[in-house]
């Protein structure tokens, strides 16, 4: 990801779209020499960045320092290079292209989420835990229907990518206000030869849908509609790692702890969520830099305005990568979660009388006694502590007399998750392959990545 | 437990009998299974029996269906002799055949394929991609040594074949068979139980490199996991401490019956085929310790 957003790799894009360009305009009829083609062809990735920037420090325009210095190199090709174009030609279908590659980058990487967060999900799907609501106890879950919670989030922001991928428009050939009068004068009015240069040349840089319609640029609402997957990205690590860090705190699952790691410089003994921790700071930061394109999109005048330059050239990079660690961190996170199956059955355990006192209820009722009744009595007893609780509800007259007491099958927390292990198995092989598979098709294998720190 | 038992005979009807164990019925939805001390190496049963064999493929099962019953549900009812006998009466007078060696499970209907998972490259599978770079059919990195670790490991399932050797086949082709969503269920299940139990084995000294599950179909519709599980019969256990890849591992449970056997063979005094050659004392003696060492390592006690 970090290649990607590099000078060099943007420098050699804005070469391919000059010789895409010029390739089309001699293809369509224009009296451009071979040479300049073969020259032009010969200087794809040899920029010298030293060099254009001199000529940016003279003529404060980075395109046009790039002109000058590609002509340099090849000066066969210089009369020819951007002709009928506008900067946007090169920066905005460079972005286009390099936003396309790095959505399928993360597709990939969600797609290592998910796996790692599938496994775990699996391994776990009937170990059942305390569910919270409100950070309170409430009812039984289990280990594996949480995750698929957490994953659920992911496989929607999967869908959302595979979606802006799938529908990514080129800016193409439109020249300086979208409206392609000088293409229009260069090929002496003919529109047919206009239009199939604007397909041609995005055909050759891999785009099979061009914008129909620009302005100088292509709508700065794709940026906010890309930016909006990015911070939903966001959204799902930190409410994945958000509940990393409770449930640490309560010993439940922990984020995953090397051999040699140290928790506190001044507190030896502990372990602290640092990675998840980590996630939801890098996370808050892409949800907030959404807000940038979103104003960046509102804030456009007519044809063009320059306000959008400065701010996309921070936001949009910034975003891929902070987006992209924090999938990294995500998987690293979800393949190594250390899960204290004894100690959730320990907070289980605890909280079963309570839960139990629920069926205790129903039956009473179904032995005459008085819900209304019967429900205060439990209350009682229940704000009072629960390690005792049934053993005091069935010696309370209340129960006592109708002769109900809790079974000890009501009692297994096997029979307090509902459907969650159905639930888990029903999403891992129907839900999931389905979309894996479309992730795979669209996206390479994600590349292993370690976490350093 | 006394003696060693290289087959049952029991008052119930029998289902069949495999290399090593023997399924009766005990009634509509009920089994039993009992593992015999029988064992083969080179594909060819022994005469002679192993002490505790039956009895640590049973039990090391009993204690995996427990222990990764959250992972996937099972067969097993009960591998306790006297709870046993407490449900089939019949089969007091012959608590010694049974004890320790029996376990009475649900009967299910049996899903016609091996869910076979490989966490390292080995045997067939290791012939198949020296040959064609494939692994079950589907293309395999470059450069992969004998023995090496797959990660993540890889589903490879094959047919059940009634006489000889099971066919490897492709996910595609269980997909065609018996539908996406059970075959999905199929491969995310044996992933899962593998891994559980591979990552339990590897912190106890012993590599699990690859194993084969069998599934079921109950009446309600279920799928179970039947038959033995992550045992050193069903699967290759190799000792953690000799690992060393790019040569084929000893073997944890058998390597000193095959030994034995590779000496007679490259000796000439055996051919490799039935009938087999009488094995000597210690033979026995050390494939009976290998086989109950595995048992201790993984379950933390010894078999009573």
């Amino acid at each position: 990801m970090q290649a990607l957003w590099g000078e060099r790799r943007r420098i050699g894009l804005w070469r391919r779209l000059w010789l895409a360009l010029m390739e089309g305009e001699k293809e369509l009829g224009l009296e451009i020499p071979d040479a300049a083609i073969a020259e032009l062809r010969a200087h794809l990735d040899d920029a010298d960045l030293d060099k254009a920037a001199d000529y940016e420090r003279r003529l404060r325009h980075d395109v046009m320092a790039h002109i000058h210095h590609l002509g340099d190199q090849a000066p066969a090709a210089r009369p020819f290079i951007h002709l009928g174009a506008t900067s946007a030609y090169v920066t905005d279908n460079a972005d286009l292209l390099l936003m396309r590659e790095a959505l399928l980058l993360l597709l990939g990487r969600i797609g290592a989420v998910l796996v790692a967060l599938g496994k775990q999900a699996r391994r776990y799907r009937a170990v059942p835990c305390l569910a919270y609501t409100h950070f309170q106890a409430a009812q039984l879950t289990t280990v594996g229907k949480r995750m698929t919670l957490w994953m659920q989030d992911f496989a929607l922001d999967a869908e959302e990518l595979l979606n802006r991928i799938a529908t990514m428009r080129f800016r193409g050939v439109k020249g300086t206000t979208g409206t392609q009068a000088s293409f229009l004068e260069l090929f002496e009015g003919d529109h047919a030869k206009v239009s199939e240069l604007d397909n041609r040349v995005a055909r050759a840089m891999g785009f099979d849908a061009v914008f129909p319609v620009t302005g100088q640029t292509y709508t700065r609402k794709l940026d906010a509609q890309i930016l909006a997957v990015l911070s939903g990205i966001a959204q799902s690590t930190s409410k994945f790692a958000s509940d990393v860090r409770l449930l640490q705190h309560e010993a439940e699952i922990l984020e995953p702890f090397e051999g040699e790691q140290v928790g506190s410089s001044a507190m030896p003994y502990k372990r602290n969520p640092m990675r998840a921790e980590r996630m939801t700071g890098l996370a808050r930061f892409v949800i907030e830099l959404e807000g940038n394109a979103a104003h960046t999109a509102a804030q456009q005048w007519l044809e063009r305005t320059l306000d959008d330059s400065a701010n996309r050239r921070l936001v949009i990079p910034e975003a891929f990568l902070v987006t992209d660690a924090l999938l990294v961190l995500a998987t690293n996170v979800a393949a190594g979660l250390e899960v204290r199956e004894e100690t959730i059955a320990e907070h289980v355990a605890g909280a079963m009388p309570f839960l139990a006192t629920e069926r205790l209820l129903m039956r009473g009722v179904k032995a005459g006694g008085d819900r209304q009744n019967l429900h205060e009595v439990i209350r009682g007893h229940a704000l009072k502590g629960g390690k005792d609780l049934l053993d005091r509800l069935a010696r309370d007259p209340a129960f006592k007399q109708l002769g109900v007491r809790a079974k000890a099958d009501e009692l297994d927390p096997a029979a307090y998750v509902g459907r969650a292990p159905q639930q888990v198995d029903d999403f891992l092989d129907r839900v999931i392959p389905e979309l894996m598979r479309s992730i795979q098709a669209a996206a390479p294998a994600a590349a292993p990545a370690e976490v350093k720190v | 437990m006394t003696g060693v038992l290289v087959q049952s005979t029991l008052p119930l009807p029998l289902l069949r009998r495999g290399k090593v164990r023997e399924v009766y019925e005990v009634d509509a939805a009920t089994l039993l299974l009992v593992a015999s001390d029988r064992v083969s190496a080179f594909d060819v049963v022994m005469r002679e029996a192993v002490p505790y064999k039956g009895a640590v493929l049973t039990q090391l099962s009993a204690f995996w269906f427990k222990r990764l019953k959250s992972v996937m549900p099972h067969h097993l009812l009960s591998a306790d002799v006297d709870e046993i006998i407490a449900r089939v009466p019949a089969l007091a007078p012959h608590r010694d055949q049974l004890h320790g060696r029996a376990m009475l499970t649900r009967r299910a209907a049996t899903v016609p394929f091996e869910c076979v998972v490989r966490g390292y490259i080995s045997g067939s599978a290791w012939a198949e991609y020296q040959q064609s770079q494939t692994l079950a059919g589907e293309s395999m990195p470059q450069g992969l040594v004998e023995s090496a670790q797959l990660d993540p490991p890889i589903f490879s399932p094959a047919t059940k074949a009634e006489q000889g050797h099971d066919e490897n086949v492709t996910f595609d082709h269980v997909v065609q068979r018996l539908g996406r969503l059970t075959a999905e269920r199929l491969r995310g299940a044996s992933l899962a139980l593998y891994e559980a139990g591979r990552d339990y084995a590897a912190k106890r000294g012993i590599i699990i490199a690859d194993t084969k599950f069998e599934f079921g179909t109950t009446p309600d519709g279920d799928l179970i996991v039947i038959d033995e599980i992550l045992t050193p019969d069903s699967s290759r256990f190799w000792p953690a401490d000799r690992y060393q890849p790019g040569k084929s591992q000893p073997s944890f449970d058998k390597q000193p019956l095959r030994d034995y056997l590779a000496g007679l063979k490259k000796q000439g005094q055996w051919n490799g085929e039935a009938p087999p050659p009488a094995l000597p004392d210690e033979v026995v003696k050390a494939t009976s310790e290998r086989y109950r060492d595995a048992y201790r390592r993984i379950t933390g006690t010894e078999l009573e």
